[in-house]
């Protein structure tokens, strides 16, 4: 491989990164190339000992999409962080994968509850108040002076219940940042290292 | 030199380097690898992460030879990290040179 097939393919691996960053990356092997051919190295000796473009390719994403997912929260970045994180190699899939659907299985079934616990006080409020009027069939195995507040605390409940689960993601997309952070500084060691 | 000895270890040469002197990326990995050896592209990235931890800044200067090229200086965050991470190698090494010569002792 000479300089240019190099940069070529490492350009083309990286080419979902931000423009800027993708500059950034590339002008450091550029200058790697140009001054270990001033050094009288030749283009190919000094590709084979840069190591596999795929290999490079991998670490910079992963860190330049976290650095995204870490200024701008959103759903997407931290998908998108997962999954370069997980593109790592098997050892991530497992270390990685594994947490994250754990977690976004606790998240939707408290969401799940927390609407069921509106849902049912606003249904609990409805059947009451309205149930006479429409003379609906519907069995409240309570007076209206017991069913009515209890309606109305059921909903508040599921109300806080959601902006609670509300935080709590806000909560856990921060600790998923710095655990994939933590991650990719082990792996990235690792990597260096062969 | 197995894995897990080298594991880890980068960080610190590259930050104990840059203690020494101000460099730019070719000086590094070329240094480095005499002792090391290491798949070279993957410094890079490293020096990336070193950045974005405020460990280390970068800026351009003019070469003889050329266009400018881009320099490494340590920053005070990184001179600590540096020393801290210095100060466990030597423990570690210690520790396990005393271990080595212990169990010699008792074959």
């Amino acid at each position: 491989m000479n300089k240019k097939e190099f940069l070529g393919r490492l350009s083309e691996l990286i080419k979902d990164i931000s423009e800027e960053e993708k500059k950034d990356i590339l002008f450091d092997y550029e200058e790697h190339f140009r001054i270990g051919l001033e050094k009288g190295r030749k283009e190919e000796e000094i590709a084979a000992s840069l190591g596999d473009p795929k290999v490079i390719a991998k670490q910079s994403r992963a860190s330049c999409i976290l650095k995204k997912a870490e200024k701008t929260t959103s759903v997407n970045n931290i998908v998108r962080a997962i999954f370069a994180a997980v593109g790592l190699g098997f050892f991530n899939l497992v270390i990685v994968l594994g947490p994250a659907i754990g977690l976004i299985g606790i998240l939707v079934s408290l969401f799940a509850t927390a609407f069921a616990v509106t849902i049912s006080g606003v249904a609990v409020l409805f059947g009451t108040l309205m149930g006479p009027v429409f003379a609906w069939n519907i069995y409240i195995p309570f007076t209206a002076a017991v069913s009515i507040p209890l309606g109305i605390g059921l909903t508040a409940l599921g109300l806080l219940f959601i902006i609670g689960v509300f935080y709590l993601t806000k909560f856990f997309y921060k600790l998923s940042i710095g655990y994939l952070k933590m991650n990719l500084q082990i792996i990235t060691n690792r990597r260096n290292t062969r | 030199m197995n894995i897990q000895f080298k594991k880890g270890v980068l960080e610190l040469c590259v930050l104990s380097m840059l203690e020494r002197e101000v460099c730019y990326g070719y000086e590094l990995v070329n240094e480095i690898s005499k002792s090391i050896s290491i798949s070279e592209g993957t410094i890079y990235p490293l020096l990336r992460r070193l950045k974005s931890e405020e460990l280390v800044t970068t800026y351009l200067q003019e070469s003889q030879e050329g266009p400018p090229r881009k320099y490494y200086k340590l920053t005070e965050l990184g001179r600590k990290k540096e020393e801290e991470l210095k100060k466990e190698w030597f423990t570690f090494i210690k520790n396990v040179n005393n271990f080595l010569k212990g169990s010699e002792k008792n074959e």
